[in-house]
Order: structure tokens, then sequence, then C-alpha cells
């Protein structure tokens, strides 16, 4: 099993610095951020403009570049931003940003996981019933809809209309911390987070539980399943042992690629919700050609996905035994 | 007289699709006397497996026991409850499947599937079942035991899967084993290793068997009796020497034309023309019918009855008595 580990380990570094180069060189090709700093004031003369690029080191050859941000990235060092509060180290403003974002992906990721997987076995098991219709149409519905959409009605719904919740952002913007909506800021955290995590999970679990009920089905077809059954086990134990942990292999694969599109899909979620997370910042990174800040979310964004994808085949190793082996 | 272990009477298990109502099993009659074994016999679709699904009650949904009776040691197992029956499963009544690369789960070491079948039946410690997995290892003459029961399945061969799938239905001493095609699968060589193997078993173990196949080859050297099905319905019924040498059913002789034999030393393999029919809509009077080299006016439109013709021998023929049929075995043996 250690070996499987170091094996999966081994594949990511080359994986990484292919992710990197891709998106390094996507930027550089997508303007020229001096232009864009300078654009507001007509006076400014050409050689501050060099020096503008000399600082910031964009007057260098691309691969030059590439391998001083490299470098630097070694050191633990993302340099520092271009347009955001004034320079900072994009460190110091992913730190900042990156918790929202976990802890909306991760609670949502979680609830879907927990919800979609019993309502899909029981989908399953009573295939074809008013149950299962409705299940499946509801999941359908989930699958089809994008989650800006879903956010935009959710807002309209829940904050506009029944007023039960804020539209958007992070936490209520007071300075005495007695007038929170709920008394404390962690349950104000909460209510701020009740909408966007719903939405969020409808989403992740809408294709989840289509997966589990088909998985689910497949595999209650299989011999092993009768055979279980004729030895006199109880319908239970068939279930949930025997047909359960043969279901869950196509649904840790898909939960593990899906871990890594959600991050992906961050930028839309937090910005329809207003959500001091790291997808927004890179929203606003990337209309101010911030290289750095692009390039220090891509990297985080990337590692993340990366040991998501590790996660997964570790825990499809431990399911599936056929896979170890090998 | 013989005790009798189980008798099914006039057992129907349809399948509700959607295309309509498929008679997979329609009106079968079978006796399976103590200490013996049944050969059931007939093509792909004749409804033997769904037969035996329907005798331990596991037939896999859209399909529904209708109609009949099922006595196992003078109960009803048509009328038990799904509790009372999974203490009969594996306990009393074992099954083997056909396909021992998909009848062991994959994804459990061997051990763990054995231990926990033998200790839902069985009130033993775990560390006491799994001694007697081990035994029962032995039993079924698996090389190196005490290793090769912490392997995954795809780490076996199919002969051993087998021997493993056998080792399981065996983990509790039943009564009655019903083994689906248990050979189908397997190479020839350890098609006989594994047919040796089950009859050893058998005689050791003092069971009643119920051996389902399509291969009258393997009954030939097994079965005490046969009972020939035919499209959801029960042809003939005999001896195997009977069934063998005095056939008194035209798909009876058809199937035995159908064996390839060396001993025979016919050019060409004989087929059945046609297949087996839609059992949605089966053909009316005497299914056989439209395949049948014998049939007349009379066969499309009148069910035959089963109907002992000599002792222990059971047709369900309009003109058994009528043609005279002879087996490519050569003559009539009384």
């Amino acid at each position: 099993m250690s070996r499987y580990i170091i094996r999966r380990l081994l594949y990511l570094i080359p994986l990484f610095l292919g992710i990197l180069i891709i998106v390094f060189a996507a930027t550089r090709i997508a303007g020229d951020p001096v232009r864009l700093m300078t654009a507001l004031n007509p006076h400014i003369s050409e050689q501050s403009r060099i020096n503008l690029a000399h600082y910031y080191g964009l007057d260098q050859p691309i691969y030059t570049q590439f391998f001083m941000y490299l470098s630097q990235m070694m050191a633990g060092d993302l340099g520092n931003s271009y347009a955001i509060r004034g320079g900072i180290e994009v460190t110091t403003l992913i730190g900042d940003y990156i918790g929202p974002t976990m802890q909306l992906q991760i609670l949502a990721m979680s609830l879907a996981l927990a919800i979609a997987i019993p309502v899909g076995i029981i989908s399953a098991k009573k295939r074809y019933s008013k149950l299962d219709m409705t299940v499946t149409t509801t999941s359908l519905l989930g699958t089809c809809i994008p989650v800006f959409y879903m956010g935009i009605i959710a807002i309209i719904v829940f904050s506009y209309i029944l007023g039960w919740f804020p539209p958007g952002s992070y936490i209520t913007q007071i300075s005495d911390t007695r007038n929170y909506f709920l008394g404390n800021p962690t349950l104000d955290i909460l209510w701020h987070m009740a909408v966007p995590t719903g939405v969020l999970t409808f989403a992740i679990l809408a294709p989840i539980v289509l997966l589990v009920r088909s998985s689910m089905l497949e595999v209650l077809k299989q011999d092993y399943i009768l055979a279980a059954r004729a030895s006199g086990l109880s319908e239970r134990v068939v279930i949930y042992k025997h047909a359960l942990r043969n279901a869950l292999i196509p649904v840790v694969t898909y939960a593990g690629i899906y871990f890594g599109g959600m991050l992906a899909g961050a930028p839309i979620t937090e910005t329809v919700f207003n959500w001091p997370g790291l997808g927004r910042l890179f929203v606003q990174a990337t209309t101010k050609l911030d290289f750095p800040v692009i390039m220090g979310i891509t990297v985080v964004i990337t590692i993340m996905t990366l040991i998501a994808n590790l996660i997964t085949d570790i825990t499809y190793g431990y399911i599936d035994p056929r896979i170890r082996m090998e | 007289m013989v005790k009798k272990i189980l008798k099914i009477e006039n057992l129907k298990t349809y399948f509700y699709t959607w295309a309509g109502i498929v008679k997979a099993v329609d009106g079968v009659n079978i006796d399976v006397n103590e200490g013996e074994t049944l050969g059931l016999v007939g093509e792909s679709g004749s409804g033997k497996s769904v037969t035996a699904l329907s005798i331990i009650r596991i037939v896999p949904s859209p399909g529904k026991i209708v109609e009949g009776k099922i006595i196992y040691k003078g109960e009803n197992l048509v009328e038990k409850k799904e509790k009372t029956l999974q203490d009969i499963r594996g306990k009393e009544i074992a099954y083997i499947f056909q396909d021992p690369a998909t009848s062991l789960n994959p994804v459990f070491t061997i051990a763990n599937q054995l231990v926990e079948v033998i200790l839902r039946h069985q009130k033993i410690s775990k560390k006491e079942a799994l001694e007697k997995a081990i035994e029962l290892f032995r039993l079924v003459e698996i090389p190196d035991p005490e290793i090769k029961i912490w392997n995954y399945p795809h780490q076996l061969s199919g002969g051993m899967k087998q021997r493993m799938a056998i080792a399981r239905a065996l983990a509790s001493q039943p009564n009655l084993l019903i083994a689906d095609e248990p050979t189908t699968n397997l190479d020839v060589t350890i098609q006989a290793q594994i047919l040796e193997l089950m009859k050893n078993l058998k005689k050791k173990l003092g069971m009643s068997m119920i051996l389902i196949t399509h291969d009258m080859g393997v009954v030939a050297d097994t079965a005490d009796r046969i009972t020939v099905l035919y499209a959801g319905r029960v042809c003939e019924t005999a001896d195997t020497k009977t069934i063998f040498y005095n056939p008194k059913h035209p798909y009876t002789q058809a199937l035995l034309t159908a064996v390839p034999s060396l001993a025979l030393k016919t050019e060409k393999l004989n087929v059945i023309p046609g297949s087996i029919p839609n059992l949605i809509k089966p053909p009316k009077g005497c299914r056989f019918h439209p395949r049948c080299e014998y049939a007349q006016q009379i066969c499309t439109k009148k069910i035959p009855e089963l109907t002992e013709i000599e002792p222990g021998h059971k047709v369900a023929c309009l003109r058994a008595t009528e043609i005279n049929l002879k087996s490519p075995l050569g003559g009539s043996n009384n």
C-alpha cells in the first residue's frame, strides 16, 4: 500500500509542473499589466513604463521569468500583488481568502456525500416507485441547472421575497460585536453561509445521487449479491456490506474529480454570493492582470486538486483490492 | 418407499417486464429424493435457473412466484416469511452459482466471506469460524489453505474460485445442494476435477443435490435421475439410464443427439432446429411443437400433461406412446 502511495505521489510532480507552465504562459499572453496600470495616466513617459516593466521583471524572456518564479516558489515566496492592497504579499492574500472557500466547499461536499449516498441507495432499492421517480427527477434538474443560475434564484427567493437569509457576503459588517443578528459572530457566519451552502450542496449531490443509484442497480444485478442472499445473509448485510462497497467505487472516483472541478468553479459561486474566497479574489486578479495573484491562486488550487486526487487514489485502492495489488 | 426431501408442485414464476409477462417457469413439477442427485437439464432459457432460484426464494425482481408449492421436508417454502427463509438459505439448502468469477465478492478476502457465512448459521467465535473455514478448504482440496484463505478472489484461478464457492456452500452442512451449472465456465480438465469433487463430497456429507446443466455428458456421470425442462415446463423425468437409453420425449431425444461424442462418430454435430420460444407469448399446445419433427395438428392445440408411462418415468408428450423414439446411444435397454 505504501509503495502504491509513493508511486502516486511521484506521478504528481510532472503533472504539477505541466499545469504551472500552461498557466504561466497563458497569463503572459493575456496582455500587458504595465499598460493596464498606466492606462489612466496619459502623461506617463515611455521610460517610466520600461522602468516599471523592469521593476516587475517583465522585461526578461518568458523562460527566465518562469524559472525565477519557480525558484521563488520553492522558497515559499509567491511574489507581491501588482494591484491589490498596495502590493501585499500573495501568500498573505491567499491566507486571508482561503478559509471561507474551504469552509464552503468542504461543508457542501461533506453534506452532499452524507445525503446523496443513502438517498441513492434507497432510490435504487425502491426502483420505479414514486419515491424513486421524485428523487431521480429532482436530481436530474439539479444536474442540469448551472450553479450560478440556481444561486441567483435562491437569492431572489430566500433573501428578497422571503427575507430569511442575507443576499451574500460572509459576515455582517458592523463594528460592535454585540449587534450581530443572532448575537454572536459564528452564528452570523453560519446564517450567511446557509444559502450558498444549500445551493452548492444541491448542485454537488444531484449527480452523485444519480451515480449512486445507477451504480447500486448495476451491483445488485451481480451474482455475488444473489450468492450473498443464497447464503442466508440478511438484506441489511447484503446491501450495506456486499453491495455498497462495490457501488462506491465509481462514486469515489467521481467525488475526487468533482472536488477539483469545484475549486475551479469557485470563482462563479463566490461571485454570485459575494463570498470573500479565493474564487472571487481570482476574478478580481484577472480583471487587473495581476500575474502574481493569478499564479498564486493557480498554484494553491492545483496543489489542492492534486491532493484531492491523491486521496481519491488512496481511497480507491482501499475500497478495491484489485487496484491496490497490480 | 424413498423419502422425498423436496417436492415442487405446479410452480409458476413469472417476470413482469415492460414488454410483458415472461412465463419463465410455468407449471413445473419436480421431486428430489433423499440422498440422490437430480439432474435438471435443458437449453439456456428453459427455466432451470429460475426454478432453482425459486426454491430458495431469491428470484430477482421483477420475477415473482405466482403459483405452486415448494415443499421442503414437509413445509411449504412459498408461504414462509423472509426471516425464516434466511435461516433456511445456506443452512438447509445451499447454492453454487455458475460463474465463480462473479459469484464471489471481489472486494472482500475469502476469509472474510467464508467466516461471515459460517457465523451466520453457527454460534461460534470468530477464531473458531476461521479454523472451520480452513477445515472447509481442506475438504474441497485447496492446497495451502492457511495462505489461500487471505487472498482476494481475483488472485485465485477459476477452478480454485469454484472450490472456494463450494466451500462456502458447504459451510453449514446443508441437506440439499443446488449446483447451477457449476462447471460451465471452467476448463474441461478442471470441470472433471470439480465434478469428481462434488460427487465425493455428496457421498461424504450425505447430501441431496440438484445439478443444473445443459450438458448431457455432465449428468450422465453424476445424476441418479434426470428431469428435462423445456420453455418453463417439464418434458420428461426418469432415472438417468432410462433418459439416455429409452427417451420418450422428442426433445430429450433431440438433446441426446446434440451431444458431441467420440463414440457416436457422427460427421456433423446435430443441432435442434430453431431456438427456445419467446416466453411472453409461448406457442399454444405443446411448447416444443414448432421445433418437433413428430408434431401433428393436435400438438398445436392441446397442452400435454405430465403422465407416468411406466413406474418412475413421466413424460409430457401427447404422442409418447405412438412414436417409437430411438436413443442415439443405441437401442432400448429394457
